[in-house]
């Protein structure tokens, strides 16, 4: 048996069911790509935060930052 | 691992009087420690200095393993703090903090949603998770059940004001003994708890590994649960290094030990002087004595420089004469009364002269009994009365008098109230030196500790020619020996006394006791019946 472990990440919800909802909220003014670009971006700045909080800080940011940006 | 390490410290009141100096100790790992003095001696205040909320003047207090506070004030807390905002105070200070920034933040947050609000907010969840918050939240929960009987998340939000004064007391021993902090300070943490609770206190202090350090003026407590005695007397502080059984042998050889060091540096000094005066003379006639007067004048001025070793503490002398007067064979009649969702109606009986203990649990409606025979307004169905020239005299366990918050002693008794005439200032002092009162004279009522404020209570009823007491826990707030003062007068009182107490030493001296159980019931019992289970409300 290989002495190594390995690190298994489990798919973060928080983004794609973000980036779903707000892609759809903006259709109209940016790209599904960008806006899912803005999620990432806002959930790495999130990091730290406990994951029970994530979802909501997380859509909330971006949501606040496509405003800006639209 | 947690001690306390007080060292040379010195405390001056306001007044300039001195009220603490060269206080040193140690509190060691695992010790639990009484502090105990007589009311107004400076227990309060020396928590206040360990606790880090007054700097002493001089000397240092070390501690280590995180401190836990619980104040005097817990169990009559009337104010708008809820549950949450009480377990948050009395966490450590790194969980407080956060909790208070994550408020802070959230308020910012719901008034401008802008992304610096929401990067503050995130980051102070995230602090909230560092300092163990989550963990934090966890224990409060198994405070809430184990206190109260409900999850954190259903009473959180609950007012502190709701819960009873052994309710309050006993989320904060909970919180306290379940938290992190290794050394606790608890100010009477057995006031408002009735026996099953001091009994569960007494158990949880024996099984914790923490160091308490803990004021209590209940006897038994102490008895059980101290194996070291801090003194706080004659403006410094000793410590007995035994249990409570041999502490007031202890203090008594101490005393006499103290008053003969000083007897014996008395007659030194006189015999001292004594010789310098010789000398003097002799010196005057001969010169070869002037060489050995002056020695001797030196050796007496080093003698006095030195300074006699401190005075014996002085006795405290407290006199109450509740003297009472004949009234109607029968004291109180009640029939088929009933305090509306309290209590079953019950029947009974109270004789002139009878001493009558009223016991049970807490919540069972005792005090609402007593406030109902003091006259004031209590919903409740059958009848009650009064015998012939009864007059009541009713002593408020929570001291809740706002009307006399700023109100001084002497205020007090010179204005009098409807059944107490008012007394000029000399017949004042001279009533307020008999409690031991007279420096608080002229201090506001909300500024005397609490058994200031239970003597005073007292000296009220004295005032009042009342003949039928009731009193609800008389003793809570009073040291030992005030509280032994007190039997004293309850004993040569000339009426009869009903009081509600939890104070096991005191229901010792009465005769008869009236029981409200937690079923509801209301029955007599010869003897004292400390075991009724706590009252189940909803909630």
């Amino acid at each position: 048996m290989p002495d190594t472990a390995v690190l298994r990440t489990l798919p973060d919800d928080s983004i794609d069911a973000a980036a779903r909802r707000l892609s759809d909220e903006f259709r109209d003014r940016l790209g599904p790509q960008y806006v899912r670009h803005i999620v990432q971006l806002a959930r790495q700045d999130l990091s730290g935060v406990p994951l029970g909080a994530i979802p909501e800080l997380v859509e909330r940011l971006a949501r606040t930052r496509l405003t800006s940006a639209a | 691992m947690g001690y306390v390490d007080v060292t040379g410290v010195r405390h001056t009141l306001p007044d300039g009087r001195v009220l603490l100096d060269d206080v040193s100790f140690r509190i060691g790992d695992g010790v639990r420690a009484a502090l105990v003095g007589e009311n107004g001696a400076g227990k309060t205040t020396l928590l206040r200095i360990i606790a880090g909320d007054l700097t002493p003047e001089a000397g240092a207090v070390a501690r280590s393993g995180g401190l836990g506070v619980m104040r005097q004030f817990i169990g009559s807390v009337r104010d708008d703090t809820t549950v949450q905002r009480f377990l948050v105070d009395l966490s450590p200070p790194a969980v407080r903090e956060a909790w208070d920034a994550l408020e802070a933040t959230e308020l910012r947050l719901m008034e401008t949603d802008d992304e610096p609000a929401q990067m503050a907010y995130a980051s102070a969840f995230a602090q909230w998770g560092d300092v163990g918050g989550y963990e934090a939240e966890v224990t409060w929960d198994t405070v809430t059940v184990a206190a109260l009987g409900v999850p954190y998340e259903r009473c959180k939000y609950r007012e502190l004001q709701t819960l009873s004064g052994g309710e309050q007391k006993r989320l904060a021993l909970e919180a306290l003994l379940r938290g992190p902090d290794q050394v606790l300070l608890l100010d009477e943490p057995d006031n408002y708890l009735d026996v099953p609770g001091k009994r569960w206190l007494e158990q949880r202090l024996l099984e914790t590994r923490k160091t308490v350090l803990s004021v209590s003026h209940d006897r038994e407590l102490l008895a059980r649960v101290a194996d070291r005695v801090v003194t706080v007397e004659g403006g410094t502080a000793w410590v007995h290094g035994g249990g409570f059984a041999g502490y007031p042998e202890a203090r008594a050889a101490r005393h006499e030990r103290m008053a003969e060091l000083r007897l014996r540096w008395d007659e030194e000094h006189e015999r001292l002087v004594e010789l310098v005066r010789t000398l003097q003379q002799q010196a005057a006639n001969s010169p070869d004595m002037a060489s050995r007067y002056r020695a001797m004048q030196t050796r007496l001025a080093k003698f006095e420089a030195a300074g006699p070793p401190p005075e014996r503490p002085p006795e405290q002398k407290v006199a109450m004469r509740l003297r009472g007067g004949r009234t109607g064979v029968r004291a109180v009649m009640a029939e088929q009364l009933e305090l509306t969702g309290l209590m079953q109606p019950f029947d009974t009986e109270i004789w002139f002269g009878d001493r009558v203990g009223v016991l049970g649990s807490n919540g069972a409606g005792k005090s609402h009994f007593l406030r109902l025979l003091a006259g004031q307004d209590v919903a409740h169905t059958g009848s009650w009365r009064l015998g012939a020239r009864v007059v009541p005299g009713f002593f408020a366990q929570t001291h809740a008098h706002p009307e006399w918050q700023e109100r001084t002693p002497v205020d007090l008794l010179w204005h009098g109230e409807p059944g107490r005439p008012g007394v000029d200032r000399g017949r004042a002092m001279a009533a307020l030196r008999r409690y031991g009162l007279a420096d608080q004279g002229d201090q506001p009522f909300r500024t005397l500790s609490g058994g200031q404020q239970a003597r005073l209570q007292i000296l009220l009823l004295e005032l009042s020619g009342a003949t039928l007491l009731l009193l609800d826990e008389p003793t809570d707030n009073l040291d030992a020996l005030s509280a032994e003062v007190l039997e004293q007068a309850l004993a040569g009182f000339e009426g009869t006394v009903l009081a509600v107490t939890h104070d096991r030493w005191f229901a010792r001296s009465f005769d008869r006791f009236l029981v409200f159980g937690s079923d509801g019931r209301v029955y007599e019992s010869a003897e004292a019946v400390f075991d009724e289970a706590r009252v189940q409300r909803a909630r």
